[in-house]
């Protein structure tokens, strides 16, 4: 980072920090700093926008490759519904004001000099702990389970939050300032009139994090990575870019096709701490590559950098890597992350769509991996594919050369269900 | 000798070597405090240049297992990947070199397969927090080990997270160490009584081909049966790699091996010590009338009477039969000094059942 004449701290940490601290003197501080963003509000006549909550990519920039490039700050917000029994219409009408707000304070992104940028785009997610309070169950259509453990080998803590609320933007002012709009801090949000929650939902937990070139080598000052050795260029705390678009489901392939909450999506949300000492300081970059990747990337030296020259595709279905999983494991001794989890795609399309950010919550290296797919068993699918147990047991450990699982730890999962935007607000069990 | 007295003999070493113009000395470049590898290691296992001291941090049960911790002086070890050894140097900011190592309660076997991690803390708050390689190392056998830095003197907390075993189980060990375990061990640690741990330089015999025996310890150690102990009847044996390779078939075939037909138990370990060459892909073939009867891996099994081993139930398996193991990937399991170059480069190994 480097000092300046505000006071020692580059912007973009200070921006990260002011999300991470949140709260409204962080957040006047932060308006303060951002180098006036100057951000245009949203379309007066909402109904322009799209009803798939989890239509973001139309509002995403894209980078030269075609692969939609991820809003650079995050905000993860829990709620649970305050009253007692169901949520009644007042309540509903509170929650849809206080979204519709939110849509006119700012635009979903806008077109500058530098690109395509993200102004604010945000889902809101239900979870079966909320839906238990109907007497009517979710339609069959609807596939939500509670969540579980997804490995035999990991031990998470299942959150049940009510509600999950998930804001991003290029600007931490703007999803700092939602967060604001949203607990009724603020009447006025980029010029626009705004209002609240008013306690219909309570918060009860907040994650914060970040995903974009450059931003994780600048926060590595947290115990799970070593200091200075995240390539800058990289978007994520691993060193490697991901979310090519070859890699991602389409965000038609993860919307619910039929039922009450057709065009919404389920959501599945784990926190994970990342232990990156070894990785950096032990692993070599051959080995990094094989696991991260698949081991031909390695031997055929297939990844540069960050992996910028992979294009928009990371070549695994090109190098034969997922259908030589348990040949690899014998041969190399070892895996890819990548290798295992393309196993679980559909006619060679990816089934699941990431939109993962990493953090610093807890002073610790940590992965908030946000994932959507059409019904939950998908995601459990592609977890199992990346367990990598049906490949383990010799060379290749539970977790040891198995992938990354090495490097991490989930510590909590939940899942969601996004319903589409008309029934985005505190949604009954079976919505008319 | 302490480790002061090996520092300050290490230092004179130093200077004795950078004045004969050597710069691979003690203490430069940030190599750890360690005498130089020595020179035309075999491609075997050999006696290393040095054994540090052990200190015995805590022990405690959990679950089926019981586990001690130790510590020693941060050491090089060299972590494998593929068929390669790669070194890895002790860094400036190691305290110590910490170890786990578990044993199962009932039969005293160390599993060397799963995993184990720490979060070390300190004043509740987290030091060090990682998952520990598998490692092996002539006077402590198989255990999970790093270096990791800590905070100074005084009392940590060190909580030990197992997960399930990962390694098929066989016989009486279905279902045993089927579910993650973890402790929190407290631990004092002071310099003065690291320093004071002993080294062994081992001058004399360093690099011949041979190795220390396993320390004495308050614990058990992952050795394998010697061969005149081993269950079933000895159908075959042969070294690859620098490995001992004995192929048994047990009387009856445990329960939790799939298909039918004689159990082929192959019981891999190290020269000397009986160490388990854990971790590694062996597959084999059986030829019966030129005919290929078997061809597939033999798994990774940990079973009471067998202890570690690989295996596979073959049908029919006979007299004449000609049997062929083959190793993929080597054991992926770091190596302690002295076993860095064995183990790596494996011939396939030949029997005809008698």
């Amino acid at each position: 980072m480097e000092p300046n004449a505000a006071g020692g701290m580059g912007r973009r940490d200070f921006v990260k920090a002011a999300v991470a601290a949140g709260g409204a003197a962080a957040l006047s501080a932060c308006l303060a700093r951002e180098e006036d963003p100057d951000l245009p509000t949203g379309p007066e006549d909402l109904s322009t926008l799209p009803d798939a909550q989890h239509a973001w990519n139309g509002a995403l920039p894209t980078d030269d490759h075609g692969n939609d490039v991820a809003p650079r700050h995050h905000l993860l917000l829990y709620f649970d519904y305050a009253g007692d029994g169901t949520p009644d219409d007042a309540d509903r009408e509170t929650v849809e004001a206080a979204l519709q707000s939110l849509e006119r304070a700012y635009a979903r992104s806008q077109e500058t000099d530098d690109g395509r940028e993200v102004g604010l785009v945000f889902t809101v997610g239900y979870s079966p702990a909320y839906f238990d309070r109907f007497e009517a169950s979710l339609s069959e259509s609807v596939d939500l389970p509670e969540p579980a453990a997804m490995a035999p080998f990991e031990d998470p803590e299942f959150e049940k939050p009510d509600v999950a609320v998930h804001l991003a933007s290029d600007y931490g002012s703007a999803v700092l300032g939602a967060e604001e709009a949203l607990r009724g801090e603020k009447s006025e949000l980029n010029g626009v009139e705004v209002t609240g929650l008013d306690g219909v939902l309570e918060r009860v937990d907040r994650r914060t994090g970040f995903v974009g070139d450059g931003l994780p080598a600048e926060h590595d000052d947290v115990r799970g990575v070593p200091e200075g050795e995240v390539d800058e260029d990289s978007p994520l705390y691993m060193g490697f870019k991901s979310g090519f678009s070859k890699n991602q489901a389409s965000e038609r392939r993860v919307t619910i096709r039929e039922g009450p909450f057709g065009g919404g999506t389920t959501q599945h949300v784990s926190m994970l701490r990342l232990h990156l000492d070894q990785w950096y300081e032990q692993d070599d970059r051959s080995h990094r590559v094989a696991t991260m990747f698949c081991p031909v990337h390695a031997e055929e030296d297939l990844v540069e950098g960050v992996g910028e020259n992979l294009g928009d595709s990371s070549l695994l279905e090109e190098r034969g890597c997922p259908a030589h999983t348990e040949d690899h494991a014998r041969e190399y001794g070892k895996v890819g992350h990548s290798q295992k989890s393309a196993r679980a795609r559909e006619d060679g399309d990816p089934i699941i769509l990431r939109r993962d950010f990493d953090s610093t919550d807890d002073d610790l290296t940590t992965l908030h991996f946000v994932s959507l797919q059409r019904a939950i068993e998908d995601f459990r699918a592609t977890r199992e594919a990346m367990n990598g147990t049906d490949v383990s047991g010799g060379a290749v450990g539970q977790r040891t050369n198995n992938g990354i699982l090495q490097y991490m730890t989930v510590k909590r999962r939940a899942n969601f269900l996004l319903p589409p935007r008309r029934h985005r607000s505190l949604p009954p069990a079976v919505p008319e | 000798m302490n480790r002061r007295a090996f520092l300050r003999a290490g230092t004179a070493v130093a200077t004795a070597a950078t004045v004969a113009g050597c710069l691979d000395g003690l203490l430069g470049e940030g190599e750890s405090r360690e005498p130089p590898l020595v020179e035309d290691r075999p491609d075997a296992v050999y006696v290393p240049t040095h054994v540090d001291g052990m200190e015995m941090a805590g022990m405690a049960s959990a679950g089926p297992y019981k586990l001690a911790l130790s510590y020693s002086f941060p050491h090089r070890f060299w972590r494998i990947d593929g068929s390669d050894a790669e070194k890895v140097s002790v860094e400036d900011d190691d305290t110590v070199h910490l170890m786990g190592t578990l044993w199962d309660v009932d039969t005293k076997i160390v599993p060397p397969a799963g995993n184990l991690s720490m979060t070390v803390r300190k004043d509740g708050e987290v030091v060090d927090d990682r998952r520990m390689w598998p490692m092996l190392s002539q006077t402590m056998g198989f255990h999970f080990g790093d270096n990791v830095s800590l905070d100074g003197d005084g009392t940590y907390e060190i909580e030990v997270s197992v997960d399930p075993l990962g390694a098929r189980t066989t016989g009486a060990f279905q279902g045993r160490f089927e579910e993650a375990v973890s402790t929190t061990v407290e631990v004092e640690y002071s310099e003065r009584v690291l320093n004071e741990t002993q080294v062994q330089m081992l001058d004399d015999r360093q690099g011949e081909r041979d190795a220390v025996p396993p320390m004495e310890m308050d614990m058990p150690v992952s050795q394998l049966p010697a061969k005149a102990n081993l269950e079933g009847e000895l159908v075959g044996e042969g070294t690859s790699g620098d490995g001992v390779f004995l192929a048994t078939v047990p009387s009856s075939t445990p329960r939790g091996v799939d298909g039918d037909g004689q159990y082929l138990a192959v019981s891999a370990r190290t020269p000397y010590n009986r160490y388990p060459l854990a971790r590694m892909a062996l597959s084999g073939t059986v030829r019966r009338n030129s005919e290929t009867v078997f061809d597939g891996a033999l798994a990774a099994s940990l079973d009471p009477d067998l202890d570690y081993h690989y295996g596979a139930a073959i049908d029919g398996l006979q007299s004449g039969d000609e049997v062929t193991l083959s190793v993929g990937a080597p054991p992926q399991v770091f190596r302690h000094e002295g076993y860095e170059t064995a183990f790596l480069e494996f011939e396939d190994v030949h029997f005809t059942v008698p």
